[in-house]
């Protein structure tokens, strides 16, 4: 039977040790028995909030900080893009595309699943409980409901002895 | 990996069961080839667990019979013609998605159990050691999920493993 075309699976990652692991643990399962025989194409996506977002204040000197946000914010995209890649690659998946887009992560994963025509969105969650993810916002929430393909919600366990 | 499938009688979960074989399960019948950087180890095929939960019978206050008063806690027979039935549509939802699976000649194990859909799945997943947890999507908005529990849901929040949620294609047009 001939090679199929690959299925492509957006995982999305960012700053936080429960999208790394998410990362490791699709790697593991869907990347790493098979090797290049594997099912799915990869593709990284980091949502980097816009700056002017992340600064609450529009008072005076906010024009003067909103630079070093800025510049602060490409920072940890590229720190997190680049501890991704390295990720990857100890783990021998060298077919890996990354992206960063700017905006909120909800808007950017759901969009990023349309542009790819993505099967799988794979996200961490933080574990909230029902308030806080009222309160806070869930990402991996939204993108259960509203993300037109399979969503995978990869979970830390919670060590707690 | 052992993946473990929620199976019931809706169209939703057999979407997710097939979706499910086609996109992890592709290729089992191609002769594994050993990865190279593995050192000699083998490629160990992924094990298919198909979980059916039958909502336990309420055994209190089911007014069975026309004349008031005839019926109101279920007799044994009523229990058991109950349970026997329920274990029959069991067996045949199981035995329709067993059969998908040999048709891709994938390792599969069935489950039947009963209770409280949402809790009893999680115990599986724990008893069973599975690695992933399969389910199928209705496509409740925010408001009939509240009202009317969402197993996929409640699943995805607190399952000791990771969740796949398979929607189905008329979610969207």
């Amino acid at each position: 039977m001939a090679t199929a075309e690959k299925q492509v699976m957006i995982v999305a990652v960012d700053e936080s040790e429960h999208s790394t692991y998410a990362l490791e643990w699709t790697l593991d399962h869907f990347f790493v028995p098979l090797g290049d025989s594997c099912l799915f194409k990869l593709v990284i996506v980091h949502a980097k909030p816009s700056c002017t977002s992340s600064v609450g204040l529009a008072g005076p000197g906010a024009a003067e900080i909103l630079p070093m946000v800025e510049s602060d914010l490409k920072r940890i995209a590229t720190r997190v893009l680049e501890k991704a890649k390295e990720l990857c690659l100890s783990k021998s998946v060298s077919d890996v595309t990354l992206e960063v887009h700017e905006g909120d992560a909800r808007n950017v994963l759901c969009e990023a699943v349309e542009k790819h025509h993505a099967s799988i969105l794979v996200v961490g969650n933080h574990g909230y409980g029902a308030i806080k993810r009222a309160v806070l916002g869930s990402v991996s929430d939204y993108c259960a409901h509203h993300a037109h393909c399979t969503v995978m919600i990869v979970k830390r366990p919670k060590t707690k002895h | 990996m052992r993946v473990m499938v929620a199976i019931d009688d809706s169209e939703e979960s057999f979407y997710a069961l097939n979706w499910a074989l086609d996109n992890l399960f592709r290729d089992m019948d191609a002769p594994p080839e050993a990865s190279g950087g593995g050192g000699g180890s083998e490629v160990v095929p992924p094990t298919l667990l198909l979980a059916n939960v039958q909502q336990a019978l309420q055994h209190y206050g089911v007014p069975i019979g026309p004349v008031g008063g005839a019926a109101f806690y279920p007799t044994v027979t009523v229990t058991e013609s109950v349970k026997k039935a329920q274990e029959q549509i069991s067996a045949t939802i199981l035995s329709r998605a067993l059969q998908m699976c040999k048709d891709k000649m994938v390792i599969t194990e069935t489950l039947s159990l009963n209770g409280n859909p949402k809790d009893e799945i999680c115990q599986a997943i724990e008893q069973k050691h599975a690695d992933l947890l399969i389910v199928g999507s209705r496509g409740l908005g925010k408001i009939k999920r509240a009202f009317l529990g969402s197993v996929s849901n409640y699943c995805a929040h607190h399952a000791k493993c990771p969740v796949l949620i398979v929607k189905s294609p008329k979610d969207h047009e």
